[in-house]
């Protein structure tokens, strides 16, 4: 669907919703979906606010990465967001989508794709993923555009065969763009590896972890 | 994994397991042409299990196929095989799928009027028949060839063989048959044939993969073997890991891989100087006096090889001296003066790597206290100079003595799954036969013709054309009939481009056997639809010389059939003779029991003679065998009688026989037993003994050979050097790997890989597309930095998996004027960003 098109008949819809007199709270109200928006974007809800939904860095992604949130998706809709299971972001080094951003939704200021944030990846299920069973496969962490920074590879020894190794592919937050490519190339059918917010677990920080001695 | 629970699968699995191979003895399917033998257990959710081989790299890994309804519907690593213990690599998890893409061939195509129609079995058989039949009775055999593949299984290979080398010269009008027969092995390790057979007259490694266990070094020689042989590099890192002071990796490569990332040490050296390296470590080595005099008085001899070989870049070879493999005695004395030039200094300024890190790693190699094992695979082998270096690392062992005993070896891994146990061991080459004999020599083709039944004549003594020249011969319309059987040279041959337009403009007709549409099928006249892996009963022979054989265990699509079945048939079709029929001569084994009638006598060749195979009664149920599979009695081997030396061999089983971890080892090597026991007058204190180098006075050989530059060098037209390869997640020509959606979704296309300084130098950005032209074509990837691998500066690197842009139709058709091997890792090229 073409992007004009798509505006004209969201309106119109919105327009023939409100006179049916139909509720709108739940088109309006937000959505508990996830959107990973594209590089350099503001923390959510300056994002939309800034956001004007022109569909610029959509057009410009050289591949398609970017999708049209819908009307099902509420305040949301036209706002640009990755299914990175479909097409991840493929970090171009020139960021043509915050270039192009008329507004300051994506953060202009932001120049080195590797400093992005997008999210952050985390082996969501532990029990399916090949490597962690042992199998050679470390898909994610080749495929990693910041190889042995973002992804590294943790050794420990194959307790069935006692004569492999199991290498254990571990994220590091603070490296990690959330790219999404990790979770687009997990080969299992439902992925093992997926992009979740950056912020989540302890904020408040009133206590200090102990580091591994340097 | 199809509708079966993960718990109910993993419990049923492991019971099965064992049971599988017990019983898979007791099924057969009956009625089937040449009856294959059918095996499976059932298990409580209704699926048959059986042991088989993985269908890609040369590691062999054992796995469990379960079957429902005539089809693979689970595998599983075979915690039975000792090559992987159970574990699999990402190729091996998708194992199943490979069999059922959607394009499978299933019926049997004929080009009519340019275009590939339907036909049905007899049709394409008569018409390949007839060609047969004419071509030899108006041309001759020598207008016959066929290119196979280290992915046949034996019996495919073997059954092969014969049908070039016995079975056309009953119908050619020159009354012998065609040596122009060989594998695509010739691409993949010919090098690493010809350095064992030129060293220590046999071919294939001593050692063994539990080498591994035992080493505390590791060298890995432009070997990327974190990616290629994924079970065996974590083999390596779990070594690593139980002693990670002590054992030590030390990388050598052109480029920064994952090898190079688990490694203590990284030697980055300009393309073809590794025969600089290696032979500065035997410099040190003298020089320290870190050799081991012993040893190199008991086992060794000096020669000197022969220099400006050449690159085979002319036509028939022509820029290639008819001497270049000779090789002649030199002293001691003389080797150490020869290597004495080698340097750290001078080693350095062709190497390019640090006089330090040359110091450093020949230390670790040459400490006697270190248990030394050295790997290698394309690097080596792809190398216009291939057969030298192959033999420069059989120096620093041989001068150290750390050879045949666990934990030190060099060992030449392989890419293909019977690269080893179909091209080398069958000899399905231009100038072999079974069991390491040649054509050339009388004696050879004697014992051959002898078990073939056949008139000695029969078999043609004049070496054949090898894959580069009889490609080249298509050109020129001498070779008229081309049959291709698990292979695909269409992608893989180098400077592709010339022979694609050879094939579509000569008259020649093209035969290719397979199971998926691919380059080569695109250029065919007829089209053979196959059975692949376990469709068909089969067997692999890997790296460490374990055969490893499996039943039929599912049925294949459509009309597919296996290619014994298809060279059965178009045998049965060439006429002899009123009576006679070219199957009745090389093919007469009985319907009921083809596969172990044609495994016994393929494995008369090579018994009491250290190259002994297991009995098929053995293969089957054994998870895998790793020859010499020694029989202990003269009765049983035919030829020597091992009881008096027997107490004394290592890992005997009570059935009178043995299978020998390490070769040319007295403690593990019957054979080598009974030679040091015949032969009190000769010191063999460290109960080693190369007892085939019968040549050489059971000495091996320590070659003293230069550096040489490569054929082709960048310069300022085309400034980089070009490396082609593989990738993990996919295999060779990619026609089996890039039709599992999840393999695919990982990586889709290739990539031109570049050194992160280059790339800002031309400003190509990570996904920019890049033409990529060198004087024989040009082809557009997307640029690759900072991924998985890192070129030196200099140079990229492509992998040739992907049909849709052929680095080979970029590369060049030099090759190893002794080993006849391509070098497909260095060529010069330009790039620029499209």
């Amino acid at each position: 669907m073409k992007r004009r098109e798509f505006l004209k008949k969201g309106f119109a819809l919105t327009a023939v919703g409100t006179t049916a007199g139909f509720s709108l709270i739940s088109l309006l109200g937000k959505s508990r979906r996830l959107y990973f928006r594209p590089p350099g974007a503001l923390a959510e809800d300056d994002f939309l606010a800034a956001c004007i939904r022109c569909g610029k860095c959509i057009q410009v992604c050289p591949y398609n990465s970017l999708k049209y949130a819908d009307i099902t998706d509420g305040l949301h809709a036209g706002t640009p967001y990755f299914n990175f299971r479909r097409t991840p972001c493929y970090m171009c080094e020139d960021i043509p989508c915050i270039t192009v951003c008329p507004t300051d939704a994506l953060d202009h200021t932001l120049t080195d794709i590797n400093k992005a944030v997008m999210g952050t990846a985390v082996i969501t299920d532990r029990e399916a993923c090949l490597s962690l069973n042992g199998l050679r496969c470390e898909i994610c962490y080749r495929a990693c555009p910041l190889i042995d920074k973002a992804i590294t590879l943790k050794k420990h020894q194959q307790t069935i065969t006692k004569r492999h190794t199991v290498f254990e592919p571990v994220i590091h937050k603070d490296v990690c763009t959330g790219c999404g490519i990790c979770e687009n190339v997990c080969p299992l059918d439902e992925t093992a590896i997926r992009v979740l917010p950056s912020e989540r677990g302890d904020k408040a920080g009133h206590y200090i972890y102990l580091k591994e001695q340097v | 994994m199809g509708n079966v629970g993960r718990r109910d699968f993993l419990k049923t699995a492991a019971a099965s397991v064992a049971a599988a191979s017990l019983l898979a003895s007791c099924q057969t399917k009956e009625g089937e042409p040449l009856s294959q033998k059918m095996g499976g257990v059932e298990d409580q959710l209704g699926i048959e299990w059986d042991k088989s081989v993985c269908r890609f790299c040369g590691t062999g890994c054992g796995v469990l196929v379960g079957r429902k309804n005539g089809k693979i519907v689970a595998t599983k690593g075979d915690p039975e095989c000792w090559s992987n213990k159970g574990l699999n690599c990402i190729k091996g998890y998708f194992l199943s799928k490979i069999l059922y893409g959607r394009d499978r061939l299933t019926k049997p195509l004929i080009r009519k009027n340019g275009k590939l129609v339907e036909s049905t079995w007899d049709e394409a058989l008569d018409l390949i028949a007839s060609k047969y039949s004419e071509i030899l009775k108006t041309h001759g055999s020598d207008a016959v060839a066929m290119f196979g593949s280290g992915q046949w299984t034996i019996f495919e290979g073997y059954a092969a063989l014969k049908f070039m080398k016995a079975g056309l010269g009953f119908i050619a009008k020159d009354g012998v048959g065609s040596n122009h027969l060989d594998p695509n092995a010739r691409m993949c390790m010919a090098s690493a044939v010809a350095a064992f057979m030129r060293t220590f007259q046999s071919d294939e490694p001593m050692g063994s993969y539990e080498d591994i266990e035992h080493a505390d070094t590791f060298f890995t020689w432009g070997a990327n073997m974190a990616e290629m042989h994924p079970v065996l590099f974590s083999r390596i890192i779990d070594t690593k890991m139980k002693n990670p002071d002590r054992v030590k990796i030390i990388d050598l490569g052109t480029q920064y891989t994952r090898v190079s990332e688990e490694a203590d040490l990284y030697l980055e050296f300009q393309p073809q100087t590794d025969l600089a390296i290696a032979n500065y470590f035997a410099h040190y080595i003298i020089k320290n006096k870190r050799y081991d005099k012993q040893f190199v008085e008991d086992h060794l001899v000096f020669k000197k090889g022969e220099t400006n070989i050449g690159y085979g870049l002319k036509d028939g070879g022509a820029d290639i001296p008819k001497t270049a493999g000779k090789m002649e005695k030199i002293t001691f004395g003389e080797y150490k003066k020869f290597v004495a030039k080698y340097t750290a200094k001078h080693t350095s300024k062709i190497s390019g790597v640090p006089e330090d890190k040359l110091k450093q790693a020949a230390e670790f190699i040459s400490d006697p206290t270190r248990k030394v094992c050295s790997y290698w695979t394309m690097g080596f082998n792809q190398h216009t100079r291939g057969t030298w270096v192959n033999q420069l690392v059989y120096n620093i062992h041989l001068l150290t003595g750390k050879i045949s005993k666990p934990g030190m070896g060099p060992f030449s891994l392989t890419g293909q799954p019977s690269a080893c146990g179909t091209a080398r061991e069958v000899g399905t080459f231009v100038h072999r036969l079974p069991a390491d004999m040649v054509v050339k020599n009388e004696a050879h083709r004697k014992i051959a013709a002898d078990i073939w039944k056949i008139p000695v004549e029969k078999i043609n003594p004049k070496v054949g054309l090898h894959t580069i020249e009889m490609f080249r011969a298509t050109e020129t319309g001498r070779i008229k009939i081309l049959w291709t059987q698990v292979t695909n040279p269409y992608h893989s041959m180098p400077n592709l481009n010339r022979f694609t337009k050879a094939a579509k403009e000569q008259d020649i007709f093209i035969i290719a056997s397979d199971v998926y549409p691919t380059r080569t099928t695109e250029v065919a006249d007829v089209v053979l639809p196959s059975a692949m892996w376990v469709e068909k009963e089969g067997a692999y022979g890997n790296a460490e010389r374990r055969t490893q054989h499996w039943n039929k265990i599912a049925d294949s699509p459509g009309e597919a059939k296996t290619e014994i079945w298809q060279m059965y048939e178009v045998a049965k079709r060439l006429k002899v003779d009123e009576k006679t029929t070219v199957a009745d001569i090389i093919y007469n084994f009985n319907q009921d029991n083809y596969y172990e009638e044609l495994w016994e006598e393929y494995r008369s060749f090579t018994l009491g003679i250290g190259k002994d195979l297991a009995p098929y009664k053995v293969l089957r149920e054994k998870h895998g065998v790793v020859w010499p599979y020694v029989a202990r009695d003269k009765a049983v081997n035919g030829k020597i009688d091992f009881s008096d030396v027997w107490d004394d061999i290592e890992n005997t089983e009570p059935n009178g026989f043995t299978s020998v971890k390490w070769r040319y080892n007295s403690k593990y090597d019957p054979f080598a037993a009974r030679f040091i026991k015949d032969h009190p007058e000769r010191s063999f204190k460290d109960g080693i003994v190369f007892y085939k180098a019968k040549k050489n006075d059971y000495r091996a050989t320590v070659l003293a050979v230069p550096y040489e530059p490569p054929g082709e060098v960048p310069d300022k037209e085309y400034p980089f050097w070009l490396c082609t390869g593989r990738v993990l997640e996919h295999w060779h020509t990619g026609t089996m790997t890039m039709r599992v959606p999840e393999l695919r979704r990982v990586m889709p296309r290739a990539f031109v890989n570049f050194n992160p300084e280059d790339a800002k130098k031309y400003g190509i950005n990570r996904g920019d597309l890049v033409r990529v032209t060198s004087r024989r074509g040009s082809v557009v990837f997307p640029a690759d930095i900072n991924g998985r691998a890192i070129p030196q500066k200099g140079s990229v690197f492509i992998p040739f998996f992907d049909e849709s842009r052929m680095v080979n139709e970029i590369t060049l058709d030099q090759y190893d004027p002794i080993s006849k091997e391509p070098d497909y890792k260095k060529c010069a090229v330009k790039v620029e960003k499209v």
